[in-house]
């Protein structure tokens, strides 16, 4: 399986500055989450993700990762509001103790838009920006650098992970561990799993340390980065308007325009 | 480890740093409160009010602030074991779901850590394990990371107590965690994800829904039936491996060491001074004094 969500394609959407694609993505989630219209949510991906995803060449790998994470929820969230609505009024069809109201529809429609937005929006993110240049562009603008080190030690070491876990799960069926059963005896076939990971996970992190140390980790000077992520000036303005309109959607909000 | 030995020289805003933690934990706390306390009354036309944006925003915020606040304090021997930490929690969770286990089994890790290491260390290790599995798994674990942050620093705490010092606390501080957790979490559930976080949570959402409780309540409700359950097991697991473990392994830790975590009272020449010159003049002579093969 693959660690993270990135494609790399020689796009101007790649070429963005991660923090400018990063203040973009939680503005437009501020947004969608402070104006409750769901044709706003709708607006979002049709202006802003769709050129995106088209621009950067990455519409396939967005729409089947979405899909692939969005079908079940929405299909439970329309399922639960759609059919049981207490609260709601407009009966369309009853079924025992199912009702279909037009109001647990319009429900499901606000939460299931802004999920839908807020996956988007992010999947786009962390599609088109390689982790290492996000950590790197963010130790710049004052993230600690023991943050970015636990990030992107983290994303490397999963892989490694995955394969340890599975030898050693196929080695104790070897020596005669069931994996079936009723749920109890599955919980317990899985300490002899948990048990030799989390042993090799110490004495890694006796010599990574070691090493981390060596190298001055922990030392408070500024730290030099070999990787230089581009920036501009249009880029630092843009980052701005787009705070500026999360913070106008928010106050907008508050002050009962809307309703 | 030299940096160990003195934190206050590691880290220059010591009282930034505990404003960060201080004010994430009050944004947590006014979040749940005023979710609780105000619940949307426009429910009834199908909207929300503001609860899904403060909810989202409240709720994001206070736990970054916990961990950025927290990760300043941790020396570089924890800092190194977070990633294998969130690793476990990714990779044993994962595992859980393919079993298809009625639990989660997604902070094996984080609560690990928070024994070992301290409530700051647990915080950091849940808020990034999120983090991380939204960058890997799914952008929607990402609004769980209060939970997260909330199980961690929990663990922290009930091993300062002394709940991991006999077999029958351990269960008891996981039922404690798995109830805070499930109230945390329920506004999130209900104001976010409209009770649809998965197939089996939703079910039972939508049951509670049908005999005619709000959203918010019903949510709660299934928390509280699936969180307290997996927070018992977990603890019982990360129990019975922090008890497998050969004692140095534990005692290595200075959380450990100071709040005598597992109660026993450990030789003078551990407590006292660096253990770690100790081993490697256990290990050093070794092979002269005594035949390695001993089996």
């Amino acid at each position: 399986m693959t660690t993270t969500f990135y494609v790399d394609r020689p796009s101007p959407i790649h070429r963005l500055n991660p923090v400018t694609k990063l203040v973009a993505m939680l503005s437009i989630i501020v947004i969608v989450f402070a104006i409750q219209l769901w044709w706003v949510a709708a607006l979002v991906v049709l202006v802003v993700v769709v050129p995106a995803a088209v621009i950067s060449g990455t519409g396939g790998r967005l729409l089947s990762l979405a899909l692939k994470l969005l079908l079940p929820i929405l299909i439970v969230l329309v399922l639960i509001q759609g059919l049981f609505f207490p609260e709601g009024t407009t009966v369309l069809a009853q079924w025992g103790p199912a009702r279909v109201t037009v109001e647990g529809l319009l429900f499901a429609l606000g939460i299931g838009s802004r999920i839908t937005a807020l996956v988007l929006c992010s999947l786009l993110l962390l599609i088109t920006t390689n982790p290492a240049s996000l950590m790197t562009s963010l130790s710049k603008n004052g993230m600690s650098p023991k943050m970015s080190y636990v990030i992107s030690s983290t994303l490397q070491i999963i892989p490694a992970f995955q394969t340890r876990a599975e030898s050693i799960l196929l080695a104790q069926q070897a020596r005669g561990l069931k994996l079936r059963g009723n749920p109890i005896r599955r919980i317990r076939a899985l300490l002899p799993l948990i048990s030799p990971l989390i042993l090799g996970m110490f004495t890694d992190v006796e010599e990574r340390s070691t090493a981390m140390e060596a190298r001055g980790f922990s030392s408070t000077a500024t730290h030099t980065s070999l990787m230089i992520v581009p920036d501009s000036v249009v880029q630092r303005v843009a980052r701005w308007v787009f705070v500026a309109l999360a913070v106008a959607s928010v106050v907008l909000s508050f002050s009962g325009l809307l309703s | 480890m030299s940096t160990t030995a003195t934190p206050s020289a590691v880290d220059p805003h010591r009282t930034r740093n505990r404003i960060f933690v201080a004010a994430g934990g009050i944004v947590i706390a006014a979040t749940y409160l005023y979710l609780v306390l105000f619940q949307p009354t426009e429910i009834a036309e199908g909207g929300l009010g503001q609860s899904s944006l403060i909810a989202i925003v409240g709720y994001v915020l206070g736990a970054l602030l916990i961990a950025v606040g927290a990760i300043h304090r941790l020396p570089t021997a924890t800092i190194a074991l977070v990633p294998v930490a969130i690793a476990v929690n990714i990779v044993v969770g994962q595992i859980a779901t393919s079993l298809g286990l009625p639990v989660y089994l997604d902070s094996i890790g984080t609560i690990l850590v928070g024994v070992l290491a301290g409530p700051a260390a647990g915080a950091v290790t849940g808020a990034l394990t999120n983090v991380i599995w939204g960058m890997t798994l799914s952008p929607l674990a990402l609004p769980f990371a209060v939970t997260a942050v909330v199980i961690g620093v929990l663990a922290g705490y009930a091993a300062r107590l002394g709940m991991f010092r006999r077999f029958y606390l351990a269960p008891v501080a996981g039922l404690v965690t798995g109830i805070v957790a499930a109230l945390i979490s329920a506004p999130i559930a209900a104001f976010i994800f409209g009770g649809a976080t998965g197939g089996g949570t939703g079910a039972l959402v939508a049951a509670f829904r049908a005999i005619g409780n709000s959203l918010l309540a019903s949510t709660t409700m299934q928390g509280l039936l699936s969180d307290p359950l997996d927070k018992v097991i977990t603890f019982t697991i990360v129990l019975i491996i922090l008890f497998a473990l050969p004692s140095r392994f534990r005692s290595r830790f200075p959380f450990v060491r100071q709040y005598n975590v597992f109660g026993k009272a450990l030789p003078a020449s551990e407590t006292l001074g660096a253990p770690k010159s100790t081993e490697t003049i256990a290990d050093g002579p070794a092979p002269t004094t005594t035949p390695p093969k001993e089996d």
